[in-house]
C-alpha cells in the first residue's frame, strides 16, 4: 500500500509542517502615512518633485506580493529522493534547481550529502564509478540545459556501461515565469531530448505528485537490469513555491524489481549442451552486479571445469582462479560450445577483424561451434548510437539476468554430470590449471623486460604499486586503455577489487569515476587505487579538488606517456598506409612541450602530489609517501612517466 | 637487402609475432645494421608506440609482440614490416628503407631480453 502522510512522522513530513505565504503586508505594522517624510521647503529642495507612481507607492497600501513561505516543493522532492536511500547527490550548482538545492541543505540537513563538483561531466562520472562499487545509484543535479549539455558525455558512458545514475536538471516550464536573460537561455520545451537516446527513461513532472511518482519510477527503471541512467526535469516553480496541497501528497512506495531468471526449459537445454560439449568455454563481460555474482560464476565454471574468458566489465571472476583463461583467447577458436553471459561486444569477441584498407572479418569460432547467450543487455536497445554492436548468430538465446540465472544453470549442470563426466571434467580442469600457471609465469618473465628503463615500463609501475598495497584491503577502480598488467600480475579475488571501465570509451571517465568509487569504498575502509592516463586526467583535473574538499582518499597513478597514445598509434598507421611522414605523427597527439606536471596540478587542487617520477628506483619511495597521505585521508596523485603501454 | 615476399616467411613471422618474444627460431644471417641509428628510427617513426621503448611489447588493436632481443630471423622480421599480418601497419620503402629496417632489427636484437623473474622480489608477491 502507498504510504499516506502521518502527521506525527516529522522526519518524513517536514515539508508539510507549514504551507502558505506570508505577505509583505503582514510585516508592515506602521501606517505608511505616519512614515511620510515632511515636505521640504521649496528653497531647500534639491530633488525633483515625485511623480504619480512614487506618490502612489508612498501613499497607497502595499500590494499582496508574498515574500516568505514556510514550505516548498523542494522539501517534498528531497523527501522523495531520501525515501530511495540515496546517500549522495553530485552537483554543479545552478539556479534552475536552487529550490531543490536549498531544500536538501536546510530541510533535510544536507541529505543526500551534496558532493560539490566543478563540472557536470565529473558529477555524472563520479556517480557511475560509485554505483559500480556500492551497488546503488547516486543522484546528480545540474542546469537542465547548459549543465545537461556538459553532462552528456558521462551519461553516454553510463548508458554504454549499463550503470544506473539518477540525473536531475532544472528548467522553467512556464514562459511567463522566466526572468529576462539567462533563464530563457537555460530553459527548454523538452530538455530531456538531448539525452533521450542514451537514457532508459526521462520525464518532466508538472506537479509534485507527478514528481514523486516519476522519480520513484525513474529509480526503479534505472536499477532494473539492464540498468542505465535516467533523467528527471525539475520545474523551478515546483521546486521553489509553496506546496499547494500538502495533505494530498504522499511518498510513492518503491519495491525493487526482482531480476528475471532465464526460462527453466532453456536453462535445462543450455546445461545439456554444456555438459555434452568436449571443449566448452564461458565468455563474460558484465555478469556480477552484486557480491554474489562472482561466486555464482565460479560455481558454474567449477561444475563444468571449463575455462572462463573474462572481458572484465565487472569483477566477474578471480584473476588467479585456475580456470581463468582470459589471456588465452585462442580457446575461443577451439570451443565447441560457447556460453556468453552478459556480453557487451559479442560479435567483436568472437570475430577476427582487420583494420586495413579493405576492412574484412572472419569468425574466430570453430565451424559448427554452438553459441548460447544468457543476459538482459539486448532487452533494452535504442537505435541511434550503435553500442549494440554487429549482429551475431546465436543457437540458444536466453533472456534472463546472468547473475540471477547462474544458480539454476549450475544446478542443472550438476544434475547432468555423472561420474564419467565428472572424471573427464576434472581432467579438463587440470589442463586449464596448468595453462593458467604457465600464463602467470610468462607474465612475470615478460614483466622483467626493460625493468630498469626510463621512462618506466607499465609492468614495473604496476608491480611497484602492488608490492605496496597487496596487504591492504585494496580496490582497483580505474585503469588506462589496455593496461593489462594488474590482471596478469595481481590477485583479484574480492567482489569490490575491480569495477570495469568507462563503457562508452569516452575520455574523461577515469579520474572522476575513480573518485566516485573511492567515495563508496571510503565508508568500508578500503584502500582505493586507480591508474589513469595523462590524456584522461586533463579532461577533468578539477575532480581532484572535489576529492580534496570531500576528503576522499585514493591513490591515483597517472600513467604519463605524454600522449593520447591510442590515437598516436592510429596516426602512425595512417601515415604508413599512405607511405609518408611517419615521423611527424606526434603532431596533435602528444602532450609535451611543455610537459605537464601532474603532481603540481594535484597540489594546486589541494591533493597530495608526487612526481614526475622518471627513474624506476624513485617510484617505490614515492609510492610509500603517497600511500601514507592516502591513509591520512587525502587523495594522492603519483605522476609516473611511463613507456606507452 | 632484398624485399621479402616469401609467404612461408611471412607465416613464420606471424607465428612468432603472435607469441612471446622469447620464442626460439633458428638464427639466420642478417645484414649488418647500425643499432644506434635503428634506435633513432624506432623512436622517431613510431615503432615504440606499439612495441615499447624497451621492446617489451604492448597493444595496438590487439597485443603487440615483444621485440626485445628478438629471436626472429631477419627475413621474418623484415617480412612483417613490409607485409604484416594482423593490424600492424605496413611500412613500405617509401617510409623505411631497407637499411632502416636492418638498423631497426639490429637495435631490437640488441635490447636486453627477459631475465629471471625470480631475481626480482616484487614479482613474486603471491
Amino acid at each position: 500500500m502507498p504510504k499516506r502522510r502521518q502527521p506525527s512522522d516529522s522526519s518524513r513530513r517536514n515539508f508539510l509542517k507549514g504551507a502558505g505565504l506570508v505577505g509583505a503586508a503582514a510585516a508592515v505594522t506602521t501606517p505608511v502615512v505616519a512614515n511620510a517624510v515632511p515636505a521640504a521647503s521649496p528653497q531647500r529642495m534639491k530633488a525633483a518633485l515625485p511623480g504619480p507612481q512614487q506618490i502612489a507607492a508612498e501613499t497607497l497600501a502595499p500590494s499582496k506580493d508574498p515574500v516568505n513561505q514556510t514550505s516548498s516543493g523542494g522539501d517534498y522532492m528531497t523527501d522523495v529522493i531520501n525515501s530511495l536511500g540515496i546517500d549522495y547527490m553530485a552537483i554543479n550548482c545552478a539556479s534552475s534547481y536552487r529550490g531543490l538545492h536549498e531544500a536538501v541543505i536546510n530541510h533535510a540537513n544536507n541529505k543526500p550529502e551534496i558532493i560539490t563538483c566543478v563540472h557536470e561531466d565529473i558529477a555524472v562520472h563520479m556517480a557511475q564509478g560509485y554505483a559500480k562499487i556500492e551497488g546503488k545509484p547516486m543522484a546528480m543535479a545540474c542546469h537542465g540545459v547548459v549543465g545537461l549539455q556538459h553532462a552528456t558525455m558521462a551519461m553516454y558512458n553510463a548508458w554504454c556501461d549499463r550503470v544506473p545514475v539518477l540525473v536531475f536538471g532544472g528548467n522553467i516550464m512556464e514562459a511567463d515565469k522566466r526572468a529576462p536573460g539567462a533563464e530563457w537561455l537555460h530553459a527548454g520545451v523538452d530538455i530531456g531530448q538531448i539525452v533521450r537516446e542514451f537514457t532508459k527513461w526521462d520525464d518532466q513532472p508538472a506537479s509534485l505528485t507527478h514528481f514523486g511518482e516519476s522519480t520513484v519510477r525513474a529509480y526503479k527503471i534505472a536499477t532494473t537490469p539492464p540498468m542505465g541512467p535516467v533523467f528527471i526535469a525539475l520545474d523551478a516553480e515546483l521546486q521553489e513555491n509553496p506546496i499547494p496541497d500538502p495533505e494530498g501528497l504522499r511518498i510513492p512506495k518503491y519495491a525493487p524489481v526482482v531480476p528475471p531468471q532465464g526460462d527453466s526449459g532453456a536453462i535445462a537445454e543450455a546445461a545439456k549442451m554444456l555438459v555434452e560439449a568436449q571443449n566448452p568455454i564461458i565468455i563474460c563481460d558484465r555478469v556480477a552486479r552484486t557480491p554474489a555474482g562472482m561466486a555464482n560464476l565460479v560455481a558454474l565454471a567449477e561444475a563444468l571445469q571449463c575455462g572462463v574468458i573474462d572481458n572484465a566489465g565487472r569483477m566477474n571472476f578471480p584473476s588467479r582462479h585456475p580456470l581463468n583463461q582470459s589471456f588465452r583467447r585462442v580457446l575461443i577458436g577451439q570451443a565447441d560450445v560457447i556460453l556468453a553471459i552478459e556480453m557487451n561486444d559479442l560479435w567483436g569477441t568472437l570475430t577476427h577483424f582487420s583494420d586495413r584498407i579493405v576492412r574484412r572479418s572472419r569468425p574466430g569460432t570453430k565451424p559448427g561451434a554452438k553459441l548460447i547467450t544468457l543476459g538482459v543487455r539486448d532487452l533494452y536497445l535504442k537505435s541511434n548510437y550503435q553500442d549494440f554492436g554487429r549482429w551475431q548468430d546465436i543457437d540458444l538465446d536466453i533472456a534472463g539476468d546472468g547473475e540471477a540465472s547462474l544458480p539454476a544453470l549450475t544446478e542443472a549442470v550438476r544434475r547432468l554430470t555423472d561420474d564419467g563426466k565428472k572424471s573427464a571434467f576434472d581432467a579438463r580442469g587440470k589442463k586449464f590449471a596448468a595453462a593458467h600457471l604457465a600464463m602467470i609465469e610468462q607474465s612475470k618473465t615478460d614483466a622483467t623486460i626493460g625493468w630498469d628503463a626510463s621512462p618506466i615500463t607499465t609492468a614495473r609501475m604496476c608491480a611497484e604499486v602492488y608490492a605496496q598495497i597487496k596487504d591492504e584491503d585494496w580496490s582497483v577502480v580505474g585503469t588506462t586503455i589496455r593496461l593489462s598488467w594488474p590482471h596478469r600480475l595481481w590477485d583479484f579475488k574480492k567482489p569490490y577489487q575491480w569495477n570495469g571501465v568507462s563503457g562508452g570509451a569516452g575520455i574523461g571517465y577515469n579520474l572522476p569515476a575513480s573518485l566516485g568509487a573511492a567515495l563508496a569504498n571510503k565508508k568500508h575502509g578500503r584502500f582505493t587505487v586507480a591508474f589513469g592516463g595523462d590524456g584522461d586526467f586533463m579532461f577533468n583535473p578539477g575532480a581532484l579538488w572535489t576529492a580534496a574538499h570531500h576528503k576522499i582518499p585514493i591513490l591515483y597513478i597517472v600513467q604519463n606517456n605524454r600522449a593520447y597514445h591510442q590515437e598516436y598509434m592510429y596516426l602512425v598507421a595512417m601515415a604508413a598506409r599512405h607511405g609518408r611522414g611517419v615521423d611527424k605523427m606526434d603532431i596533435g597527439t602528444t602532450l609535451k612541450d611543455p610537459n605537464i606536471d601532474y603532481a603540481t596540478v594535484a597540489r594546486g587542487m589541494g591533493a597530495y602530489g608526487e612526481g614526475p617520477i622518471t627513474d624506476p628506483k624513485d617510484l617505490g619511495p614515492a609510492l610509500t609517501r603517497a600511500i601514507a597521505a592516502v591513509k591520512a585521508g587525502q587523495p594522492a596523485v603519483v605522476d609516473v612517466v611511463t613507456d606507452p603501454r | 637487402m632484398n624485399k621479402v615476399k616469401s609467404i612461408a616467411r611471412i607465416v613464420l613471422a606471424a607465428a612468432v609475432f603472435g607469441v612471446s618474444g622469447s620464442a626460439v627460431v633458428m638464427a639466420q644471417d642478417a645484414p649488418a645494421g647500425d643499432a644506434a641509428n635503428g634506435k633513432r628510427i624506432y623512436l622517431a617513426d613510431g615503432c615504440f608506440t606499439c612495441h615499447g621503448r624497451s621492446g617489451q611489447g604492448g597493444a595496438y588493436n590487439g597485443p603487440a609482440p615483444i621485440l626485445a632481443h628478438t629471436a626472429l630471423p631477419f627475413d621474418g622480421f623484415a617480412g612483417q614490416v613490409r607485409n604484416p599480418v594482423n593490424d600492424m601497419p605496413a611500412f613500405s620503402d617509401a617510409v623505411l628503407s631497407d637499411k632502416d629496417v636492418a638498423d631497426i632489427y639490429a637495435f631490437v636484437e640488441s635490447l636486453p631480453g627477459p631475465r629471471s623473474a625470480k631475481d626480482i622480489p616484487i614479482l613474486n608477491n603471491n
